[in-house]
């Protein structure tokens, strides 16, 4: 009997890997998010001369569990004029397409365990940048649906600068992807780190590094670009009318989008999992690069104050689109040449 | 013991459940009254039509369909509807409507015809599976195609989406009246 079902499975071991990993990749994002939040926070008090969370537990390390019990039991207050289906819509949508988002992503060399091979990543598409730009364009939708369903001014606004924010800078960001694209002549997230084994693309394009990763604050709302929540202006933004955990999600969303651009740069710009002579293995290679980067959004964070928002759309559509556009000819004539 | 074949059921299971939906949601573009369900049916259709390109291997098509239509057209749809104020509309029974449904009656039925006349054929192509597999991806196999067969027709479409860029700049950065006094 255990035979029988052992070779019905046989043909399909691979969908079986598939989901498992599925599973402890999303299981794990979702347990990124509270370690995510104390690092910022020790980290935030640190760079402003102060202790930040230091009592629950050491370190403030309890901090985040005593946060998160705190939001799961707080009461949910939806307002009467809100739309009830897209308010709860909204929250689901954000963290729904970030977890999503992270599928494609490889984060080290394929592993062999009992002889089957397992490639560190969800799934390895051959459009892997196209599918991380498709999916994370999506995400808007949540933030605009929860300005819209809100049924309140500040959330609108929030919801819309949110859209207008996130649509002009997907451009400098696909725009300085594909400058890497170009030189790699693949879509594939995997080609372009085997492509980087001698030297990390940063190197020879460290103009689109750098306007990849404004842009990449500016698609994930971080400081100094968080204008859809710019607390002087719009109370909160679009999450303005949520609590409790619906609250949370939204910024389960933002960190996970956070930890997913840190490792589009590093898989784009700093090479992936090689580390140039550096004695240490493929996974911890990728994931010291990856805090690096989350550190450095928590540094700008601290850094920085927010920019108005008139100058946000200029310094978008009149300084880093044609800087990447001419990078990009630029880059595709050398290639050609 | 077991003789089918789990994949194929479930592939032939998942495109017809997504095939369903495409056409739900479509409905549900045109017979709701509040704009912003709209969008959102039309969205969910979108995203529909992704995953059946999916489901038969055009990945590349399948990105490009959620990032232009999805990702962005939609984006600025409801965003519209979002300035607007999105009011539901009133339905009252009129001559033009029930036009409009006996139109659609029509053209269901036509359909339904159409599938018992005979079945669908796909349309004959340069490439299939193996061939976009030899390729290297559908990414690749489409630009092989499109800048070499197609190459004039590509750069064509591309100039009058440019001029299309520019008239909307203008139309929308310079206002009308000064332009009709100058022509006087």
């Amino acid at each position: 009997m255990i035979d029988d079902v052992i070779d019905f499975f046989e043909p399909y071991t691979y969908l079986i890997i598939g989901s498992v990993k599925a599973f402890v990749i999303a299981g794990a994002l979702l347990g990124i998010v509270p370690a995510l939040v104390w690092l910022e926070r020790r980290l935030m008090g640190r760079f402003q001369v102060r202790l930040g969370p230091n009592r629950v537990g050491p370190f403030g390390l309890g901090q985040p569990i005593s946060d998160s019990i705190k939001l799961l039991f707080k009461e949910s207050i939806i307002q009467s004029s809100a739309d009830k289906f897209l308010f709860h819509l909204a929250p689901a949508i954000v963290v729904f397409t970030a977890i999503v988002t992270f599928a494609v992503i490889p984060f080290g060399e394929p592993v062999k365990v009992f002889g089957q091979e397992i490639g560190l990543w969800v799934a390895n598409v051959n459009i892997g940048l196209l599918f991380v730009f498709a999916i994370s364009g999506m995400g808007v939708y949540g933030m605009v649906l929860a300005g819209l369903s809100s049924n309140n001014k500040y959330s609108l606004m929030g919801g819309l600068r949110s859209s207008a924010q996130m649509i002009s800078y997907e451009l400098t960001l696909g725009l300085a992807a594909l400058s890497i694209v170009v030189l790699t002549g693949s879509l594939s997230l995997i080609d372009m780190v085997n492509s980087q084994d001698s030297y990390p693309n940063i190197l020879i394009q460290p103009l689109a590094f750098l306007l990849f990763f404004i842009a990449g604050i500016a698609e994930t709302n971080r400081a100094p670009f968080d204008l859809p929540e710019a607390e002087q202006e719009l109370v909160a933004g679009f999450h303005t009318e949520y609590t409790g955990m619906k609250f949370a999600m939204f910024f389960m969303g933002e960190y996970i989008n956070m930890v997913t651009m840190s490792a589009l740069v590093t898989l784009l710009f700093l090479g992936g999992w090689n580390s140039y002579g550096v004695p240490a293995w493929p996974i911890v290679a990728f994931s010291g690069k990856v805090l690096f980067l989350l550190c450095v959004f928590i540094w700008l964070r601290s850094t920085y104050p927010r920019i108005r928002y008139d100058r946000l759309m200029t310094f978008g559509w009149k300084v880093l689109v044609p800087i990447s556009l001419l990078n990009l000819l630029v880059t595709s004539v050398l290639v050609v040449l | 013991m077991f003789e089918f074949d789990l994949f194929e059921l479930t592939r032939a299971t998942v495109t017809t459940l997504v095939g369903l939906t495409a056409v739900l949601a479509s409905l549900g573009v045109i017979l709701c009254s509040s704009p912003i369900y709209c969008a959102l049916y039309l969205i969910g259709h979108m995203i529909c039509l992704a995953l059946l390109f999916l489901l038969y291997n055009a990945e590349f098509i399948a990105a490009v369909q959620i990032i232009v239509y999805a990702g962005a057209v939609m984006i600025l749809f409801l965003f519209i509807i979002a300035l607007l104020g999105g009011k539901k509309e009133i339905q009252e029974p009129s001559t033009e409507r029930s036009l409009a449904i006996a139109f659609v009656a029509t053209m269901l039925g036509e359909l339904f015809l159409s599938a018992t006349v005979g079945p669908t054929r796909p349309i004959e192509g340069t490439f299939d599976v193996q061939t976009v597999a030899e390729v290297g991806g559908s990414a690749k196999a489409i630009g092989l195609e499109l800048f070499s067969r197609h190459v004039v027709a590509f750069e064509l479409a591309s100039v009058l989406l440019l001029v299309a860029a520019v008239g909307i700049i203008c139309l929308s950065k310079f206002s009308y009246v000064p332009v009709r006094r100058r022509m006087k």
